[in-house]
């Protein structure tokens, strides 16, 4: 049994894309250097974090996901979260799958 | 087509005005997300699961060339090269920034084009036959009627904040290409005994999580009384249509609680107070907004007989493509073009921007400056001479574009589903692209004959999985994808709702299942001429249950 | 919740009379001299002496019927309805009904959740006064920046029909 670890994603106000909040307090746009909560405390500071972002009008549709590390890299449980951290299945010429991973994008 | 004047000019340019206000008080902070949400919504502009997307409107499926042209420019400028045709004859830009939109709508603006009320709860782009003015078989151009029904129902005052979304479709064929039978009003055009237009009016059909068929209410309702009856629907939905639960609050429920012939009582009450106001359409007017959709004058051009006759003897990939994507056309000598945005293994309804300029080229020099979209997700050439047939065909088949699957088992239907929506529970568009594969040998599918498919990734149905002939809904079980499988679907003027077969399929499996419900099909019917559709109609759905799940299906 | 402010296409009104009855002070407050405003239902009820158009109004709410103060309009000053929420629109057919069926004349007021956005479309519908607490609105109004479009595809409460188009597009003002 593996200790339920999170990550604080949502969506930049200005232009949409998806975003996670790294441990400098910046969002980045992507979800391979999020600080990840590996605790209920450090999860309830992401989610003051995230409220504070909202209310500030720097991102919007704020989640706290649960993601697991798998060979050292964030794995989102949901499928959903998944396809948010990497782009469309259908396009994986498009996201974050094409700008970040272009490699590994299969 | 319907051209604007100053007043629709003044019009679009006022409420794109209004639009970049309220983005800018957005940005600026002045206004939170749950103040804005519903106006940027009432602008088409959603918040997917990797960026904003924007639904822009094509009235009742109709542009020019110069319009697609300016799609394909908005999808190269501010998005990523390629745009999605949707089941309501809309497109849709999957990567807009929402501090672009205003200028994006402004570029539409300059077309004659907005994305007014492509979302929110209000009136939706009203949708038509999409081969409105050119089909064989149509007693009169729905569109004039669709176009009114657009104008008057802009920004209307009363009816912008519905219970739920309101989506009118018009048809003027008694084939019915636009499902009229699944919207919350279905208008069909037609002539009573004396010969004078009007329409049958059918309310509270729908998809989504409660699928109903509409109720006919009137059988003839005078075209002048377009508006007048109209409102009386609508002010009876706004004022005592549901708002304590948003699954219940589309008209279907109102209707289905409040007992069809109460509910038509209080609509006619209601109309017979409209009937004689200022809503009641002036003969002048109708005639006007008509004259804007006349048919173009076509020449006769005989020689495309013997032409194309000789194209198909030559090349039997333009023999299957005239045979599968090209209709009969009122005049002889020409036929209206299907362009199948279906490549096998390809994404339903999506279109690169060169593709969309090959298509505004085509229109332009070949189509009378004439595109449609259709619900089925393809693009329509209604006014093609045979003469020009072949000319447009090796133009098609160089952009990609010249798949001979229109109405096959491989022009399926699909909403964006996991990849791109927020509301989707399931993938739609990698269950297409595989069953599409599977079946893609165009003789297999020419066997195989008529067959729609119609794949949605969650229960709002945009998918239009209810009325597919087999229809397949994607669902989220214990964290995975799965898929429900539904048959005897079907949107057209025989609609029915498709029947769920039985337990749902994992992804790896689904193909299998549709190939094993093909098979059954193929083995049980009369003749090759009993389409999928009549034949599940005769037999029910025992022989494909068996086939599925075998003796199992006897215990449930 | 910031300060709660009456306007009128004039402007703001600083001293408004009118207040919304409690349960509680029912009857008994109706016979006192305030003015004020009474639930559709309770308002059926009172006497013809009780309906003085100084200093009794209705208050409707969003299911009520309003056709039924149909033979009381002549003797209603004020009249006012409620949207609960922005996206609560049954009101924009009570004031149209009110006004263009019913042939209300007297003051129709918007109170409930008035965002700026929506007094345009209200205005159309016949509001023509505004309970507003929404504090962009306040900011809004008082600054005269009020978000309409001038050009309409339909006949409302307020608009004439504009000259030389078809007969369901109208503008603010008559035409000369």
């Amino acid at each position: 049994m593996s200790v339920m670890m999170k990550v604080l994603t949502a969506n930049r106000l200005t232009d949409g894309i998806a975003v996670w909040l790294g441990a400098n307090g910046e969002w980045l746009e992507s979800i391979d250097t999020a600080l990840i909560a590996r605790h209920a405390e450090a999860a309830d500071a992401l989610d003051e974090a995230g409220k504070s972002a909202f209310n500030n009008n720097l991102v919007v549709d704020i989640d706290l996901i649960d993601v697991q590390e798998v060979d050292g890299e964030i794995y989102p449980i949901r499928l959903r979260e998944r396809i948010r951290a990497s782009g469309p299945t259908i396009r994986t010429d498009l996201g974050k799958q094409a700008e970040f991973r272009p490699a590994t994008a299969a | 087509m319907y051209r604007y004047d100053e007043f629709d000019h003044d019009f679009v340019r006022q409420r794109v005005g209004q639009y970049r206000d309220q983005v800018e008080r957005r940005l600026s902070g002045e206004i939170a997300e749950d103040a804005f949400k519903p106006l940027r919504l009432m602008n088409g502009v959603y918040l997917q699961l990797h960026a904003y997307m924007l639904r822009v409107a094509i009235p009742y499926g109709t542009l020019n060339g110069k319009q697609m042209r300016r799609l394909a420019r908005i999808a190269r400028d501010y998005d990523k090269g390629y745009g999605h045709f949707t089941t309501r004859q809309n497109i849709q830009y999957n990567w807009p920034k929402l501090s672009d939109t205003p200028d994006i709508l402004d570029e539409l603006a300059e077309v004659e084009m907005h994305a007014i009320q492509t979302s929110g709860n209000c009136i939706r782009n009203v949708s038509a036959d999409h081969f409105a003015g050119a089909a064989a078989d149509e007693v009169a151009d729905p569109r004039p009627y669709a176009e009114i029904l657009r104008q008057w129902s802009s920004n209307h005052p009363e009816y912008s904040f519905l219970p739920r979304k309101f989506k009118i479709a018009v048809t003027g064929a008694e084939r019915d290409r636009a499902a009229i039978q699944v919207h919350d009003i279905g208008l069909h055009l037609k002539r009573n005994d004396a010969g004078e237009l009007g329409f049958a009016v059918y309310v509270g059909g729908g998809q989504g999580r409660t699928p109903i068929i509409a109720k006919k209410i009137r059988d003839f309702l005078p075209e002048a009384d377009l508006l007048s009856y109209t409102t009386a629907i609508m002010r009876v939905y706004n004022l005592h249509g549901r708002r304590d639960n948003k699954y219940k609050a589309r008209i279907k429920i109102l209707v289905h609680e409040t007992g069809e012939e109460e509910f038509t009582r209080q609509v006619e009450a209601e109309w017979d107070k409209l009937k004689e106001t200022v809503l009641k359409l002036p003969e002048d007017d109708l005639a006007a907004i008509a004259a804007y959709f006349a048919p173009p004058k076509l020449q006769d051009r005989p020689e495309g007989w013997a032409q194309i006759a000789a194209g198909k003897k030559a090349d039997s990939g333009f023999a299957s493509w005239v045979q599968q994507n090209v209709t009969p056309h009122r005049h002889p000598d020409y036929g209206v073009v299907t362009i199948s945005l279906k490549p096998i293994g390809g994404i339903p309804g999506d279109a690169s921007d060169a593709q969309m300029e090959v298509v505004a080229d085509l229109a332009e020099k070949f189509g009378h400056d004439e595109i449609r979209v259709s619900h089925e997700q393809n693009l329509v050439l209604p006014h093609v001479a045979l003469a020009d047939l072949e000319n447009v065909y090796r133009a098609l088949l160089n952009a990609e574009l010249a798949t001979a699957n229109a109405g096959l088992v491989t022009d399926i239907i699909a909403c964006p589903g996991l990849d791109y929506c927020a509301l989707a529970n399931a993938r739609a568009i990698p269950v297409a692209q595989e069953i599409s594969e599977r079946f893609g040998s165009l003789e297999r599918q020419k066997d195989i004959g008529e067959l729609k498919i119609k794949i949605s990734g969650c229960i709002n149905a945009c998918g239009h999985h209810h009325v597919g002939h087999i229809g397949i809904l994607g669902v989220e079980k214990k964290g995975a994808e799965l898929y429900q499988i539904t048959l005897g679907g079907s949107g057209d003027e025989q609609t029915s709702i498709g029947q769920i077969i039985g337990r749902g399929f994992e992804p790896e499996k689904i193909t299998d299942a549709i190939e094993t419900i093909v098979e059954t099909y193929m083995g049980l019917r009369s003749n090759a001429e009993e389409t999928f559709l009549e034949a599940y109609r005769r037999v029910g759905p025992a022989p494909f249950k068996q086939a599925l799940y075998g003796e199992a299906s006897k215990a449930a | 919740m910031s300060e709660t402010r009456l306007w009128k296409t004039g402007g703001f009104v600083a001293d408004d009379p009118w207040r919304i009855v409690g349960e509680e002070d029912m009857p008994e407050v109706i016979e006192s001299n305030a003015r004020l405003l009474v639930p559709l239902a309770r308002y059926l009820e009172l006497s013809e002496t009780e309906r003085t158009p100084e200093n009794t109004g209705v208050i409707v709410a969003p299911d009520d019927d309003v056709s039924q103060l149909e033979p009381h309009l002549d003797k209603l000053a004020l009249i006012a309805v409620t949207f609960p929420a922005f996206n609560d629109g049954r009101a924009y057919s009570q004031a149209s009904l009110l006004r263009s069926r019913l042939g209300f004349g007297g003051e129709l007021r918007a109170t409930g959740d008035v965002l700026i956005d929506q007094v345009p479309l209200m205005l159309r519908c016949g509001v023509d006064s505004f309970v507003v607490s929404n504090e962009t609105a306040i900011k809004r109004l008082s600054e005269g920046r009020l978000p309409g479009i001038s050009a309409y595809y339909q006949p409302s409460a307020t608009p004439s029909r504009a000259s030389g188009s078809y007969a369901w597009r109208h503008v603010d003002r008559p035409s000369a």
